[in-house]
């Protein structure tokens, strides 16, 4: 362990070190905060406008619709249809998820919950929020080049998205964007994993780090492994684009030796898999702690936890091929991907039995973080569940490219990351802001985003199954499928109901923010070591090191006569 | 500001940037292996190879500058300060005769009728070198921040030297495999 310095820094004194060009990681967190909100708004929007068009083909959008769309009476037109679910999928992806899950609570916890001043690498560290706003900022240029932004699917996948098939800037600025990217995540990946390995307080091993530190240090070590894997690739793509090559263009599209489309589906999937795991880790560990917390009991198997994530995170590289069922690969590689894929299931029971086993016969309490991970357990249940539809071949050959897939991804990807998202922020809001938030209103915002979420994914399952297809403008001009109309509108309605109670969250963070009551040091009762010391924390964050001595989820020790019902993580495991 | 950091951050974050580039070449690679098992004859009809000679005097400059870049560390382990600086010195210089000879190489293959439309093979060339090529600006740059900050008062002086030494001998591994790849074969 250790060996690294954790020295105290200068406290920055302008307004410009401080705020903005700031090294302090809890400043950074906030800041990927507020980059991943907004642009979960914007990707929120996109995913209403979308939602609009499949349940109401033809019929202009409500009150903003002829703002938006001048030019065909507020209707949502066909190729704006295609950038806009392109857009969804990659905003949602790289601007929301990434910035929030990784970028602001990997920034915030992992330097406090292991006990050090800062990260490894501030300057790193600062540079790496400056690159993905850099990135965003070509993202959304891109909506105002002559022909729009890339229309091509979040997968990129050629010839869609080579010049053949969309002309315009906006496809290579989105290569650009998700290049400039990827140096962030890299960058932010190699601090992470040096801060994991070297700043660890003493006497803190690695199986005493809470899960949540578990869970962000394998996405950091996937990202680094796997992020250049897709830079690549779009390299590539961008080369195609405006440098001539032929890697992507295939037949007579290329002129001497052929290129081949379909390589940049592996190389995407190869980087894709395991990048689904990266957005789901940071929340799966955070759930796993919180679960614990509310329960007021050791998480059950917390090594097995910590184990089994890691035994997913080196599956994970292997899987790729269940993307690509459908693309005439050899039946033997197809049974290889199918049976490697099944195999995820083991490590990934033993992890869901031990989410039941920690809130099993817990004493829980019902604070809104609890809820919304008691909302991750169900969905994310659900959402694994219909994996295995999709990993089976013979099911994934009906199923592919359809709702169901949508349902799927959205359901383990969207809601599970979300809820976590959410969990996360009503439970760290004391610590970084130093106010509580309203709970009567977190629970609304619970219950009113629980339902109608359901209703929107469960609803793409069932669309899905019945035979519609992802990606279509009007799926309904084929007579099969208008008998799913009214499953669309309540699809719709749902997505309306669930983007509305999102306003509950948006009030309740503005008003928590300004007067809120002020935070106690430690409002939830919890042993980890950013509760050990002031909300919100000082610049260094600890005066003194922290000795940690026991591990991070030291509840209902009958043998505790403090009065209070958890450890510290500095304190000496009491014994009988 | 400057910050204070041990030996062990700076060698596994070098590390941990060395593996992410070479997830990088790694995926290039493989394209050029699933490029080049399913032509039919290599390199594809109507393309002719590259001529060996400035790739071959490519790879004995970069080879060179590799060992030089190793008696950096060398001497800076001595504390032998003034030798490590002129052996830095003739490293950097012969890195820029490698980039300088690329530019040649490339003019050289156009010369010859081989632009970077005129297929895949012409795609691999020109984009593998390219790609290597923006990443020896970057070792390049690593050369001169070793060079500003190669004195004995430097905190941990021997671990950057050698973090930036592993850096250059990556990129000379990266060209020897495209070098063989690409040009021999
Ligand atoms: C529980 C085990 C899981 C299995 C067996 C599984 C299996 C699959 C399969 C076979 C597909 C391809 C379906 C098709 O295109 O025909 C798929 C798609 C997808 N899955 Fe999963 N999955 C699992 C968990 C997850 C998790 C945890 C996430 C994210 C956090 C996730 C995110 C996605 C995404 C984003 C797609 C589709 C992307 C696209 O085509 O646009 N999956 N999954
Ligand atoms: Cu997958």
């Amino acid at each position: 362990m250790s060996g690294g310095y954790n020295e105290i820094h200068p406290e920055p004194t302008t307004f410009w070190s401080k705020y903005i060009f700031s090294f302090d990681h809890k400043v950074i967190a906030k800041q990927f905060l507020w980059y991943g909100i907004f642009f979960l708004g914007v990707g929120g929007l996109m995913a209403l406008l979308i939602r609009w068009t499949l349940a109401y083909p033809g019929v202009p959008f409500p009150v903003i619709g002829n703002l938006l769309f001048p030019g065909s009476n507020g209707i949502v037109p066909p190729d704006t249809y295609a950038m806009l679910f392109t857009l969804h999928g990659t905003i949602m992806i790289f601007y929301a998820i990434t910035p929030i899950l990784i970028g602001a609570f990997g920034n915030y916890c992992i330097p406090l919950m292991i006990g050090a001043r800062d990260m490894a690498f501030p300057l790193l560290n600062m540079l790496s929020f400056w690159f993905a706003f850099l990135s965003g900022l070509v993202l959304l240029i891109s909506f105002i080049t002559p022909l729009g932004a890339a229309a091509g699917g979040w997968t990129s996948y050629p010839t869609l998205s080579t010049l053949i098939g969309s002309p315009g800037a906006g496809q290579t600025l989105w290569c650009v964007a998700i290049f400039l990217f990827g140096i962030s995540s890299t960058m932010g990946a190699v601090n992470y994993v040096t801060t994991v390995i070297t700043l660890r307080a003493p006497g803190m091993g690695y199986f005493d780090m809470p899960l949540t530190i578990w869970g962000l240090w394998l996405t950091a070590i996937l990202n680094a492994i796997f992020v250049p894997v897709l830079g690549a690739g779009v390299i590539l793509l961008i080369l195609d684009r405006i440098m001539g090559t032929t890697f992507f263009l295939a037949g007579a599209s290329a002129t001497s030796g052929s290129g081949d489309p379909v390589l940049f589906q592996h190389v995407f999937w190869i980087f894709g898999h395991p990048e689904v795991y990266i957005l789901i880790l940071p929340a799966w560990g955070i759930v796993s702690d919180l679960l614990s917390f509310f329960s007021r009991k050791p998480a059950f198997g917390a090594k097995a936890t910590a184990l089994s994530m890691t035994s997913i995170s080196i599956l994970s590289t292997l899987v790729y091929g269940h993307h690509m069922f459908t693309t005439q690969m050899s039946p033997l590689l197809t049974q290889s991907f199918m049976t490697l894929t099944m195999t995820i299931s083991i490590p990934s029971a033993i992890f869901f039995a031990n989410w039941l086993g920690t809130i099993w016969k817990g004493s829980i309490r019902f604070d809104s973080p609890m809820l919304f991970s008691l909302g991750v357990v169900f969905v994310f249940g659900l959402g694994g569940l219909t994996g295995l539809h999709l990993g089976t071949t013979t099911t994934d050959l009906y199923l592919h490219d359809t709702y169901f897939v949508v349902g799927h991804f959205h359901y383990t990807m969207a809601a599970s990351v979300l809820l976590g998202g959410f969990a996360g922020t009503y439970f760290w809001f004391p610590k970084m802001f130093g106010r509580m938030m309203n709970e009567t209103l977190a629970k609304i915002h619970f219950w009113g985003t629980m339902i109608p979420l359901n209703g929107i994914f469960f609803g793409m399952l069932l669309v899905g199954y019945g035979g519609m297809h992802r990606r279509i403008y009007n799926p309904f001009i084929y007579e099969s499928l208008q008998r799913l109309i009214p499953v669309n509108n309540i699809i719709t309605m749902s997505a309306i109901l669930m983007g509305a109670f999102q306003l509950v969250f948006v009030y309740n963070f503005i008003l928590s923010l300004r007067k809120g009551p002020k935070a106690e040091q430690n409002p939830w009762n919890v042993g980890t070591l950013e509760w050990t010391i002031p909300s919100p924390p000082p610049h260094h964050n600890y005066d003194e090191i922290p000795v940690v001595k026991c591990g991070p989820h030291e509840f209902g020790n009958p043998n505790l006569k403090t009065g209070r019902d958890f450890q510290y993580q500095t304190e000496e495991l009491v014994q009988a | 500001m400057t910050f204070k950091r041990s030996e062990a951050q700076i060698n596994l974050a070098s590390n941990i940037v060395i593996i992410s580039m070479a997830m990088l070449f790694a995926t290039l690679f493989m394209g050029y292996a699933i490029y080049r098992s399913s032509a039919p004859v290599w390199p594809p009809y109507g393309t002719q190879k590259v001529s060996l000679l400035l790739p071959s005097l490519s790879t004995l400059i970069l080879f060179m500058s590799s060992f030089f870049c190793h008696q950096v560390l060398v001497n800076s382990r001595k504390a032998d300060f003034k030798k490590a600086h002129f052996n830095l010195n003739i490293t950097i210089a012969l890195g820029l005769g490698f980039m300088i000879l690329q530019g040649f190489l490339w003019s050289q293959m156009k010369g010859a009728g081989l632009y970077v439309s005129s297929g895949i093979f012409a795609s691999l060339t020109y984009a593998f070198t390219w790609i290597h090529f923006a990443h020896m600006v970057l070792g390049v740059l690593a050369l001169f921040y070793l060079k500003k900050v190669l004195k004995p008062q430097t905190q941990n002086i021997l671990t950057k030297t050698s973090s930036v030494g592993n850096f250059w001998y990556f990129l000379e591994i990266v060209w020897i495999i495209m070098f063989i790849t690409l040009f021999v074969f």
